[in-house]
């Protein structure tokens, strides 16, 4: 059963050059900013996580805000790379329900860090210094962002092992 | 015994058959392990990274000493990739020891691992000592930036792995390290 649209993306130029051009700046290439970028938007998410569980004492809460424009680096890099798989295999990842939960478990995440965000940075930007308690509620937030994570990743390296087609062709 | 030998002797000797090698056949038992490697790495670059960042200049109105106590959590993430990585190299030996990507992924770990003990060594007392200033040494600034960029080479050459696979050699190699499978 050929759809037709997922037909059209495959046939594109760009499609075609993610997917076949011959240098390690295409398929290979993306997929390492993809790691890359993982490593930072999560890392950094998860340093968040645990400076809120109790990790880092000593690091003012509201000054982890200084960290998060190399959140937002990774997570766009990661957009704009995973984007270009997208195009590049779009049958492979939209006919893989894996696909729909690891884009599901980035959204929990990403609504949990704006959260997050809004209740330990301190809005109006005057440098605030004193802390916002870390209540049990604000903990559970941390702890559900990094299991949220943690299965983004794993099912994004599922994806993989699990899809049914290739492409339109196979 | 010279490197050509000591790769096809490591290859041989691990030779892929081990009751971890068999678990690692089974069904998910790989992904499974991928996933972890992947979730470790995360956890090296939030918090070393951060650090570097912040011996950069990131968060400068933080005591450097206060963001040092994320490293316990990046050497955890470090300790289970090199589990992880352990059980793939032991599983397909020779899919890593003749593979120019994986050679580059030491080469990089080994940049990260001494360029760390060079800022312990080098400049801990500066740092972290009484009266540290909260701006880093030059020399820790430059530590910071190899170590960051290190841990990226180690990412690109592990992601890369799978587009080097070592096929069978073809006459004699003259290359410092083989890149094939004799």
């Amino acid at each position: 059963m050929i759809d037709p649209f997922l037909a059209w993306v495959e046939s594109t130029a760009l499609s075609q050059w993610v997917v076949g051009a011959p240098t390690m700046f295409a398929f290979p290439g993306i997929l390492t900013f993809h790691a890359i970028g993982m490593g930072f938007a999560v890392g950094i998410s998860a340093a968040l996580d645990l400076r809120i569980l109790g990790v880092a004492p000593g690091v003012p809460l509201a000054e982890m805000r200084r960290y998060m424009p190399f959140l937002w680096g990774g997570f766009w890099l990661n957009a704009v790379s995973g984007v270009l798989l997208l195009i590049g295999y779009p049958t492979k990842a939209l006919t893989n329900p894996v696909f729909y939960l690891k884009l599901t478990l980035i959204g929990i995440a990403m609504a949990l860090l704006a959260r997050i965000s809004r209740q330990v940075f301190p809005t109006g930007g005057s440098g605030g210094s004193s802390d916002p308690p870390i209540t049990s509620k604000l903990r559970n937030l941390a702890i559900v962002s990094l299991i949220c994570w943690a299965g983004a990743i794993t099912s994004g390296r599922l994806l993989a092992y699990t899809y049914h087609r290739l492409t339109q062709l196979h | 015994m010279d490197l050509h030998h000591f790769q096809v002797w490591l290859v041989t000797t691990i030779g892929g058959k081990s009751a971890i090698a068999d678990l690692m056949r089974t069904a998910w038992a790989w992904p499974i392990a991928e996933s972890l490697h992947f979730l470790g790495l995360c956890l090296l670059i939030g918090s070393i990274g951060a650090f570097d960042l912040r011996l950069l200049g990131v968060a400068r109105r933080v005591p450097i000493a206060a963001v040092h106590r994320f490293i316990p959590w990046g050497l955890l993430g470090f300790a289970i990739n090199i589990m992880t990585g352990s059980l793939f190299i032991l599983t397909e030996p020779d899919q890593y020891i003749y593979n120019p990507s994986f050679h580059f992924k030491l080469l990089f770990m080994t940049i990260g691992g001494l360029n760390a003990a060079t800022f312990y060594l080098t400049s801990y007392r500066r740092v972290f000592g009484p009266g540290a200033s909260l701006d880093a040494p030059r020399r820790a600034k430059v530590i910071a930036a190899i170590s960051l960029c290190a841990w990226i080479g180690v990412i690109t050459g592990g992601r890369l792995l799978t587009f080097y696979r070592p096929s069978a050699c073809e006459g004699p190699q003259t290359a410092l390290l083989l890149t094939c499978a004799p």
